[in-house]
């Protein structure tokens, strides 16, 4: 059997409801990964009693835990317990609180370069710790954390291909259900991976350009 | 002279150090009062306590036209500037925006306000072409002279300097001086801890020689670098001026 091109032309309009699916699941949960990620940081900067130790006890449980694990937690252990979410939003819980923990830890390195100095610095202004850490701590933490973050956002990418598993739509989801009917696995396994890789590339561009444009008050 | 701020019987500790251990002053209106003594003294700390930036264990700190209640202590940090040893810009503003961050976050000024008060202070330090580049653009003492600026545009009513020569290079010390010495000429209220010893015999109106905590001797710099009273004073001095 060789490869037939053809055939992954036919398919072609499949794929596509399948990227965007990845597409909008990733986008979003990367999103709201990083607003986890403030939050988490924040709260665990400012000691705030009983959240830290809950932030600190969610960083442990998802870094020590398969990722396939907290998903079937979220899509069958949940409804258990009367928390039914449709595909999609489990999904993205899955993909937001596991990508979270990444960042809390991401941003907590970058805030750990901002100095008492600087802290001083606004307090001498008047700033209050609150001003501070909006204005000054994580803009410049996210500076800083930018290029872990970026990995954690493209392992977040990757691992949306977990959701196949409970039955989303999704890339990984389309090319799977395909070979159960046409037995076309190279050609779709081949599609699917030269998809993800141009996936990785876009994004990993659009950080380095946000990247360059950060920098700039940091570069002599 | 009208008293600006009076300090009475002021004591710090940290857990069982006692850093400053009881001190009494009164800083006059326009007046330029600078503070010399040796390291770990207390000197950093007596200036902390100045804008509640480190809060004091005991005393008062009252600032005229406050009645020295609660929310004095606010006004204290409000009101009063201070520019530290090593800068600290916000590295990832440009200089303008270290300049107007705070009196439109705090004061609520409008950005083009803000922005054209901004202008005038750097134009005054020379450095209004710098206006849209970066900290890290600019050298130790521009940095310096960027972070008077940022401070005066608070409006304080007294500004606090804590050694802002020590991390310069010495061929942009002079360039800082001169722009302390230009806002003591038009009366500024300024409290000055510095090892610049020319400095303070020129511009200051009262020094400070102060040692383990304590005010060991308060004069006019022609009296204390000439004829001070204090043994300890004159001591210290031989050490720094010979
Ligand atoms: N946050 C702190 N916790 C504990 N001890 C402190 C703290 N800050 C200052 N000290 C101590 O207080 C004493 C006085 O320190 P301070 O920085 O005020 O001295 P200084 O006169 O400014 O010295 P220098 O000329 O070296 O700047 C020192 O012994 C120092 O170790
Ligand atoms: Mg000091």
């Amino acid at each position: 059997m060789s490869f037939d091109f053809d055939y992954l032309l036919t398919q072609w309009p499949a794929l596509l409801d399948g990227l965007w699916m990845t597409l909008q699941v990733s986008a979003l949960s990367i999103l709201l990964s990083l607003l986890i990620g403030v939050l988490g940081a924040g709260i665990k900067l400012f000691r705030l009693p009983g959240l830290t130790q809950l932030v600190a006890l969610y960083v442990e449980l998802i870094r020590n835990t398969p990722i396939l694990v907290q998903l079937f937690f979220i899509f069958y252990g949940l409804p258990a317990v009367g928390l039914k979410l449709s595909l999609y939003w489990s999904g993205v819980l899955c993909l937001s609180l596991w990508a979270g923990a990444y960042q809390i830890e991401n941003l907590r390195g970058g805030l750990a370069t901002v100095d008492k100095g600087l802290r001083e610095a606004g307090a001498a202004l008047s700033l209050s710790s609150r001003q501070f850490f909006r204005l000054i701590a994580i803009p410049i933490a996210f500076r800083v954390s930018l290029p872990a973050m970026l990995n954690t956002a493209i392992s977040l990418l990757k691992n949306s291909a977990y959701l196949q598993t409970i039955g989303l739509a999704e890339l990984t989801f389309v090319a799977v259900d395909r070979i159960a009917t046409d037995f076309r696995a190279i050609e779709m396994f081949t599609a699917i991976c030269v998809i993800y890789l141009a996936l990785v590339a876009v994004l990993a561009l659009l950080a380095g350009r946000l990247e360059a444009h950060l920098q700039r008050p940091f570069q002599q | 002279m009208n008293t600006l701020m009076s300090v009475r019987g002021l004591r710090k500790h940290f857990g069982d150090a006692d850093v400053i251990k009881g001190v009494d002053l009164d800083i006059h209106e326009g007046e330029v009062v600078v503070v010399i003594g040796p390291s770990g003294s207390g000197k950093s700390t007596l200036i902390r306590c100045l804008n509640n930036l480190e809060p004091a264990t005991a005393g008062d700190i009252v600032l005229s036209g406050s009645n020295g209640g609660r929310d004095s202590l606010a006004r204290l940090r409000d009101e009063v500037g201070m520019v530290f040893q090593d800068y600290t810009l916000f590295p990832h503003l440009s200089i303008l925006r270290n300049m107007t961050l705070a009196p439109m976050k705090l004061r609520g000024l409008a950005r083009a306000e803000a922005e054209a008060q901004a202008m005038k202070l750097l134009e005054r330090v020379g450095l209004a072409h710098k206006a849209h580049a970066y900290p890290a653009e600019l050298s130790g003492g521009q940095q310096q002279r960027v972070a008077i600026v940022r401070a005066l545009a608070m409006q304080p009513r007294l500004m606090l300097f804590d050694e802002p020569t020590s991390a310069l290079d010495p061929e942009t010390v002079n360039e800082v001086l001169q722009v302390m010495k230009e806002l003591a000429a038009e009366g500024t209220t300024m409290v000055v801890v510095t090892h610049e010893m020319g400095f303070a015999r020129e511009v200051a109106d009262r020094v400070i020689f102060f040692d383990g905590g304590r005010i060991v001797e308060c004069a006019p710099p022609a009296q204390l670098f000439s004829a001070p009273c204090e043994e300890r004073t004159r001591q210290f001095l031989t050490h720094v001026l010979k």
